[in-house]
């Protein structure tokens, strides 16, 4: 019934952003799909015992550091009548009781009692066919890498460094590179718009010179910067690099209403970045299909993680970390900085509500598509980012995986 | 007049002086006029709005941080010049102000606050509800706030946090 405008990836049709069946596609294809998802930071979970919730797509998850070291991550719904057993946002804990009938898991999920499994006094209790060992909870496939723990619903035919592909693990271990990592502070935001949208304003450079005065301005991310958008072979997975400007009017802030010569700080620390990886780009965002974006602008570091709640609502969770050996003077530059991410950031604020925006210009109008086309019309890595190649390389990518 | 905690030992002017404080800052706020929010404070404030969840954990970022009066007057320049956002009207209640300790470092007071958002033709809804916990000091002869961490009962942000609290 749906299809995709014959002029391909350079035109997306504005049905998927607001079609509930396409929603119900993409969490069976996508988020419960051959995919690694981004759960957590394994900071999070240090201990054997301790436990954090997090949601991969529709479902919400556990992960568990067991006793043996190993992070498991295990469906938040008991075998039983599937309640949800974990309340906690974190703690540690020797096994999981679900409150309701008191069914006990071990920490890999294996189902160790239910009361009144033999019934009472010869009456009642469960059949004598029963196998404990066939009800646990279910448990993920996980893979780590660097102090960051993704799963899978289904077991993926790839390892995660084969899943992020040879370009992309390399960006992703220019900030996990190994050092432990500490969590900084935690953000949620709920937004009114698809979560496609999310991932679309992370590879869309165009207009990060155009909406966010605050990064134009102070020259944290410019066009005229030296800078690339670059992709994995599938296109699902990108990232965008850029370089620090000076805040001095040319050619290109000519083009940018955005660019203010005068406005001036009223107390500078705000924007005080050092360098702090090898290289001299100074913003690496990254996407990765499909629920991550890793932040790495000049020393705000963050997991921004998509958690899609139906076709025009998802919340996006932010964490904020550094590493354990920052010194204290790098701490206060991460928190300061912290101000331009968020739900109340300088930056984020802007593409939050861009996002609700589109999302409203788009519900109502969805016999129309929008236009894909800065760049050309086809996906391949750029050297700059006057394009919206990334974009288009998603969509490729997602088109044949949702069979559109 | 604002309630003092037993035992505190405030004189009437004094609780007359912090009234009329916390009045005035909710009027600015109230009436949009953000220019006069960095005056609230000393120049050494520290200003910070955080989910509950963070601030018990410890952790230092949370959703809006300063450290100076300076940074305050950036955040207005960045609400007024530079940050998009759809238009919206937020009211905010505060009651239940308490002053619970005077000490060395100033007047410890703490209060509830209830935020409403109201988009162009949509109801106005609850948006933040939480604690505030101030830190007053007479500055040379003015009281004004050298700390106040807003701490929101819930993680999650409906939309986007334009406006400070």
């Amino acid at each position: 019934m749906r299809r995709w405008p014959e002029a391909g990836e350079s035109r997306v049709p504005n049905w998927i952003y607001t079609d509930p069946e396409i929603f119900a596609r993409e969490q069976e294809r996508i988020f419960e799909g051959p995919n690694w998802l981004y759960v957590c930071l394994e900071a999070e979970i240090p201990n054997p015992g301790d436990f954090t919730r997090s949601r991969l797509g529709a479902r919400e998850v556990v992960a568990v550091r067991g006793q043996d070291g190993q992070v498991r991550v295990l469906l938040n719904s008991c075998a039983h009548r599937s309640m949800r057993f974990c309340s906690a946002n974190r703690g540690s804990v020797t096994e999981f009781v679900c409150p309701y009938h008191q069914w006990t898991y071990d920490l890999e999920g294996t189902l160790l009692g239910v009361p009144f499994r033999r019934g009472l006094r010869g009456n009642g209790g469960m059949p004598e066919d029963f196998r404990p060992e066939e009800h646990g909870l279910r448990q993920l496939a996980v893979a780590t890498r660097h102090g960051v723990v993704f799963a899978s619903f289904a077991q993926p035919n790839q390892t995660l460094a084969d899943y992020l592909g040879p370009l992309m693990l390399g960006y992703f271990d220019r900030v996990f590179d190994g050092r432990a990592l500490k969590v900084l502070g935690y953000q949620r935001q709920r937004l009114p718009s698809n979560w496609k949208l999310m991932f679309e304003n992370i590879k869309d450079p165009y207009h990060a010179s155009l909406l966010h005065v605050f990064l134009v301005t102070f020259g944290l991310f410019r066009m005229d910067q030296r800078s690339a958008v670059e992709m994995d072979d599938t296109g699902r997975h990108g990232v965008l690099v850029n370089r620090r400007a000076e805040q001095k009017a040319n050619e290109a802030t000519a083009q940018m209403r955005a660019f203010h010569q005068d406005l001036k700080l009223a107390d500078p620390r705000l924007i005080d970045p050092v360098r702090e990886y090898p290289g001299d780009a100074t913003v690496v965002m990254q996407t990765l299909w499909p629920n991550l974006i890793v932040q790495q602008q000049s020393n705000g570091l963050a997991m921004r993680q998509l958690v899609p709640l139906d076709a025009q609502n998802f919340d996006l969770v932010w964490t904020h970390f550094g590493y354990v050996d920052d010194p204290p003077e790098m701490t206060e530059r991460r928190l300061r900085q912290s101000n331009l991410f968020g739900p109340a950031g300088f930056v984020s604020a802007d593409d939050g509500e861009a996002m609700i925006l589109s999302q409203a210009g788009i519900a109502g109008n969805d016999d129309r598509e929008c236009l894909v086309e800065m760049g050309g019309r086809d996906v391949a890595n750029a050297p700059h980012t006057v394009t919206e190649t990334a974009i288009r390389g998603f969509y490729r990518h997602y088109r044949s995986v949702m069979g559109l | 007049m604002i309630a003092a905690a037993p035992g505190v030992d405030a004189p009437p002017e004094l609780r007359m002086r912090l009234a009329d404080l916390y009045g005035a800052y909710d009027d600015a706020l109230g009436e949009g006029e953000l220019e006069r929010w960095p005056e609230f404070f000393t120049e050494a404030c520290v200003y910070k709005i955080i989910p509950r969840e963070s601030y018990d954990l410890g952790h230092p970022i949370g959703l809006m941080q300063a450290e100076s009066r300076g940074m305050l007057i950036d955040r207005v320049a960045a609400i007024r010049k530079t940050t998009f956002y759809a238009p919206r009207i937020v009211q905010r209640l505060v009651s239940g102000v308490v002053l619970r300790a005077i000490g060395p470092d100033g007047m410890r007071l703490t209060a509830s606050f209830a935020a409403f958002q109201t988009m162009l033709n949509e109801p106005s809804q609850v948006f933040l509800c939480g604690r505030l916990y101030d830190r007053v000091v007479d500055d040379n002869g003015t009281p004004r706030f050298a700390e106040r961490i807003v701490v929101t009962d819930s993680t999650l942000v409906p939309t986007s946090l334009v406006f400070p609290i």
